[in-house]
């Protein structure tokens, strides 16, 4: 279930919205120095536009188009929303810059079916289906920061469910927003940290209590790798599929991979 | 040779520090002023001078005690006494030095006795602890404190009268990790308390072997209401002290059921019982205790809407951490504070599930221990030596315990009360004439 919370901070002209049950995750914003209707007005925008993506992404929703295409596109082809279409071809670019590493089938995208005239789309057998685990958060990230602009909301801290965070402009008593990263294996230590000025920072990794969902696409198998991988981009979307992509890539697959993408800053921690 | 005491310093080392803290006086006089003696110079101070005691009743119970006798630098024991020979023999295996009685009048009467330790069937304590006080000794009686409440009354009456120094084995007061956890309680750590929840479980028939039948209500008075109160004086005791210690109020009303559910074997007392005690402002302490399944162990849990404290475990759990500790929180407390600093928010996807575990913190963050419940005669390290030393230093002091006989009453009453309420099927006030003036209901 999808619950909204939003309160303003009159002294420090702050707006805080948070969406709990949203793309399995949760998503919150802060924005700074706005006034209350600002705030409220735009944060009504995002709910909308979040509940609206969702509907379409969340494969675990049987009502959402992904879902509705996974169920019938096996065996005969489904035409898709223009918006489904540009999603699934993105993830089709993607999957061939990132020498098939990407793949939101978790077996092998190639063998998915795209007629460019009908924008319909055909699966090869019943064991494919598109998971958006590792894109819909950064997809939606993007239509986030275009709400923030159109709205002149210049300084903005967004954070959807820890692994995407997006910093707009700067902290009121900074010059940019600065995020650490915490060791999901020992909680206080600090990792590293980054300084975000209209930048994404994306991470991707196993926790102790939520690990074994990194497939890799070529074996089948779960990775257990006991490491983190963060990416700082300006764009949300390169940067989330960046990062899954870095968990299961070798060290030749990754120099192949990452001129291909226009990225500021890659880190890989090891967690052993 | 006695040993050095270790955990005896360790705990009285833990009182005196709390003593360095800001505020750490008056959070000792208000969580646990029984413990404001308890300190490593008090020790020290009597350190040359030894206390003699005695054991009345050297069942199992009282040769735990004599164990931790030996092990307690300033005491000495001078004597036993004990209407069942075996018993006496096992004390005197322990101390061969030590006098023998069959009759704890006569053992009274021995003036090279400052004070007694007694560890007898229930039905008897109320006779002994007001003869011992007569007889100008000081008594430390095992739990509870007596099995009628006009006996509880009496012997609340005869202290307020007496000079001597007065102990009831409530070893939970002396426990450490209770202790710290009351503090942490009493601080606010889960805020108001809304909840109470206590249950001791056991798989064991709770029988001694007999051997001849003529002994069986001797031995085994625990099972016969003549001498004993059942589950509730003998377990539910040490958890309602706890209940009262938290809240720092007494209920002022009690509904509940007992019954003999599995243990069949004629015996009188229940073996199995669930107790509601209702306090004014609404929150209730559920008390549970079966003694054919042993699956939920012992637990005394105090639920506050911020957090719960579970103590016999040593952890506590505060609610809705994940979302209170979360970078965001974080982040709006710093802009609030006009700070700017880093906020430990990036990291591999935030899920719900995590949010439905609870992360145990512990209380005592050193070494402790868990009783599991399940001994018959105590656990080791469960407070027990501690308030026996404690008892031992004020044979020499004459120092009374503070609050000791208060808690040790209204934890007995409420035993009784529950019992009252099981036998007649009906919900029991707190009597008005039993209320005492420690004792706060609002």
């Amino acid at each position: 279930m999808i619950s909204s919370y939003s309160h303003y901070y009159e002294s420090s002209e702050t707006f805080h919205g948070s969406l709990q049950g949203i793309m399995g995750t949760r998503f919150d914003v802060v924005m700074t120095g706005c006034d209350e209707l600002k705030g409220q007005s735009v944060w009504d925008i995002i709910v909308l536009e979040l509940k609206r993506l969702d509907g379409m992404l969340n494969r675990f929703d049987p009502k959402s188009e992904l879902s509705r295409l996974n169920q019938q596109a096996v065996g005969n082809p489904v035409s898709v929303s223009p918006e489904m279409w540009t999603v699934l071809t993105g993830c089709k670019r993607y999957h061939a810059l990132t020498l098939g590493l990407f793949d939101i089938t978790l077996k092998d995208f190639s063998l998915v079916s795209f007629d460019e005239i009908s924008h319909s789309i055909l699966l090869p057998s019943e064991k494919f289906a598109f998971d958006l685990g590792g894109y819909a958060k950064g997809y939606a990230m993007e239509k986030m920061k275009t709400i923030l602009r159109e709205n002149a909301i210049e300084n903005a801290f967004i954070d959807f469910g820890n692994s995407s965070i997006v910093g707009l402009g700067h902290h009121p008593y900074g010059d940019c927003w600065k995020v650490s990263i915490e060791n999901p294996f020992r909680k206080e230590e600090i990792l590293g940290e980054v300084s975000l000025m209209n930048q994404d920072i994306s991470t991707s990794g196993n926790t102790p209590l939520y690990s074994n969902h990194i497939i890799h696409p070529f074996t089948g198998e779960y990775s257990d790798a006991k490491k983190l991988v963060s990416v700082v981009a300006k764009n949300s979307i390169q940067a989330e599929v960046l990062t899954t992509t870095l968990m299961i890539a070798t060290n030749e697959q990754k120099e192949a991979i990452t001129p291909a993408f226009d990225i500021e800053k890659i880190t890989s921690y090891d967690i052993q | 040779m006695k040993k050095e005491k270790e955990v005896d310093v360790s705990l009285r080392q833990f009182i005196k520090n709390i003593g360095y803290m800001t505020g750490g006086a008056a959070l000792l006089a208000g969580t646990t002023p029984w413990l404001q003696s308890f300190t490593p110079d008090k020790l020290e101070e009597i350190k040359k001078e030894r206390a003699r005691v005695a054991v009345i009743g050297t069942g199992s119970r009282g040769q735990y005690h004599i164990h931790n006798l030996l092990q307690i630098p300033h005491a000495e024991i001078v004597a036993f006494c004990d209407d069942y020979q075996p018993s006496l023999d096992a004390a005197l295996a322990l101390c061969p030095k030590a006098k023998t009685y069959t009759d704890y009048r006569k053992l009274l009467e021995n003036p090279e006795i400052d004070g007694v330790i007694i560890a007898t069937p229930l039905n008897w304590h109320a006779t002994m602890v007001l003869d011992a006080l007569a007889a100008g000794k000081h008594v430390f009686c095992e739990k509870s404190m007596a099995l009628t409440m006009e006996q509880c009354k009496a012997i609340y009456d005869a202290y307020q009268h007496t000079g001597k120094v007065l102990y009831f084995c409530m070893q939970r007061m002396f426990d450490e990790k209770y202790i710290k956890g009351m503090q942490m309680i009493h601080s606010g750590l889960i805020g108001d308390v809304v909840g109470l929840r206590c249950h001791w479980f056991r798989n064991h028939d709770w029988r001694r072997p007999v051997p001849s039948p003529s002994l069986e209500r001797k031995i085994n008075w625990r099972l016969y209401w003549e001498s004993s109160a059942g589950l509730m004086t003998e377990l539910a005791s040490h958890q309602l002290e706890v209940c009262n210690w938290a809240t720092r109020k007494i209920p002022e009303s009690v509904i509940g059921t007992g019954d003999i559910v599995h243990w069949k074997d004629g015996r009188e007392v229940y073996d199995s019982v669930n107790v509601i005690y209702h306090y004014s402002d609404g929150v209730k302490i559920n008390y549970e205790s079966l003694i054919s399944n042993k699956f939920n162990g012992m637990e005394d849990q105090i639920l506050g809407h911020k957090g719960t404290m579970n103590l016999a475990t040593g952890k506590y759990y505060l609610e809705d951490e994940t979302s209170s500790k979360s970078g965001i929180e974080q982040l709006l407390k710093q802009i609030g504070d006009k700070v700017f600093t880093a906020v430990p928010a990036a990291g591999p996807s935030w899920r719900p599930e995590t949010k439905q575990a609870y992360t145990p913190h512990y209380i005592v963050e050193d070494r402790f221990h868990v009783n599991d419940g399940l001994s018959m005669i105590g656990a080791d390290k469960d407070g027990s030596d501690q308030i026996l030393s404690a008892f031992c230093q004020a044979c020499i002091t004459g120092e009374k315990g503070k609050n000791i006989v208060e808690e040790a009453y209204s934890a007995t009453m409420l035993c009784l009360l529950g019992n009252q309420a099981m036998a007649e099927k009906c919900k029991v006030d707190f009597p008005e004439e039993y209320k005492i003036p420690s004792m706060k209901f609002q």
